[in-house]
């Protein structure tokens, strides 16, 4: 099948275009770019708090964005497909697995104020002390727990 | 509404930038936290590289945005929150290569399990508020409140 975008984007194309955006963000509207209070919205509306109605139109940007780059490029996950996880574990183990690393990472995510966009692309451009401090946190834990959970599963998680 | 299109014009770019360095896909993410692949590294370290002196000069300047008022960069002192929050939210990355940049991304692909994260992250959600509301003399709307701006 022929795409007419080649992936991955090369690193000094895709890091100043997200770089530029977090610029965009501020420069224009005042705003804080992160990912994560868009889902906060959801989970806002359901429980009849006000709501940041701009993080809305945010989200449906960033999903017409991936949309643009699945139809130049496709995209290996489409269906049901989760890389090597979903071939390495049985649907009814992946399932659990997924539901279980959700919720840590809205918990998480709540509880430390932002997630790897709000704190480690956003929070660090502010030269926010806390977010360092996260996006740190963030780095290091997961990439010890992965590193664990490789070397305890033999590389299938 | 200008606001409103203006935010979902940024949004584009950088969810086309964000998908097209192939952060919603597992794989990549997994070698990322693998140490395999310096790639999404190098994508991120850009970004700031380049939105850091930016956002430095038109703070300086004293900015003022069309749509927002004078320019108020948002900042927060290190807290113990941001470890402990941080701990939980890298297991969750690391188990499932998901981070709530990847769930609409991955979904906007036509990824169907990646519904299976963003339900579990809005009972994270949930989870964390309830456990707050009942434990702590805090007022939960203030939560929300330093939420807002990150």
């Amino acid at each position: 099948m022929f795409h007419a975008l080649a992936l991955p984007l090369p690193w000094f194309i895709a890091g100043p275009l997200m770089g530029l955006s977090v610029v965009a963000m501020y420069a224009a509207g005042n705003k804080h770019l992160g990912i994560c209070g868009s889902f906060v919205q959801f989970a806002d509306a359901a429980r009849s708090r006000p709501l940041e109605t701009w993080r809305f139109w945010f989200l449906g940007g960033i999903l017409g964005g991936a949309a643009l780059v699945t139809l130049l490029a496709g995209y290996p996950q489409a269906g049901i497909n989760y890389g090597t996880l979903s071939r390495n574990l049985p649907l009814n183990a992946l399932i659990p697995f997924l539901f279980v690393g959700g919720v840590l990472i809205g918990a998480g995510a709540r509880w430390a104020g932002a997630c790897t966009s709000g704190h480690g692309i956003t929070g660090c451009s502010t030269r926010s002390t806390g977010s360092m401090v996260a996006i740190a946190t963030f780095m290091v834990t997961a990439v010890a727990a992965t590193l664990a959970l490789n070397a305890v599963s033999g590389g299938a998680v | 509404m200008r606001t409103n299109l203006t935010v979902l014009g940024i949004g584009v770019v950088f969810g086309f930038a964000f998908s097209a360095s192939g952060f919603n896909q597992y794989n990549v993410i997994h070698r990322m936290l693998s140490l395999q692949i310096a790639g999404p590294y190098l994508v991120m370290a850009s970004a700031v590289l380049i939105a850091m002196p930016t956002l430095w000069y038109l703070e300086r300047r004293h900015w003022v945005t069309p749509l927002g008022g004078e320019m108020r960069l948002r900042r927060w002192s290190p807290e113990r929150k941001h470890v402990l929050g941080g701990i939980v939210f890298g297991l969750g990355w690391a188990v499932t290569g998901a981070c709530p940049g990847t769930i609409p991304t991955a979904l906007a692909g036509g990824c169907l399990l990646a519904i299976v994260p963003a339900i579990g992250v809005l009972a994270g959600i949930f989870l964390h508020d309830g456990i707050v509301e009942h434990t702590s003399q805090r007022d939960p709307a203030a939560g929300s409140e330093v939420w807002s701006e990150a």
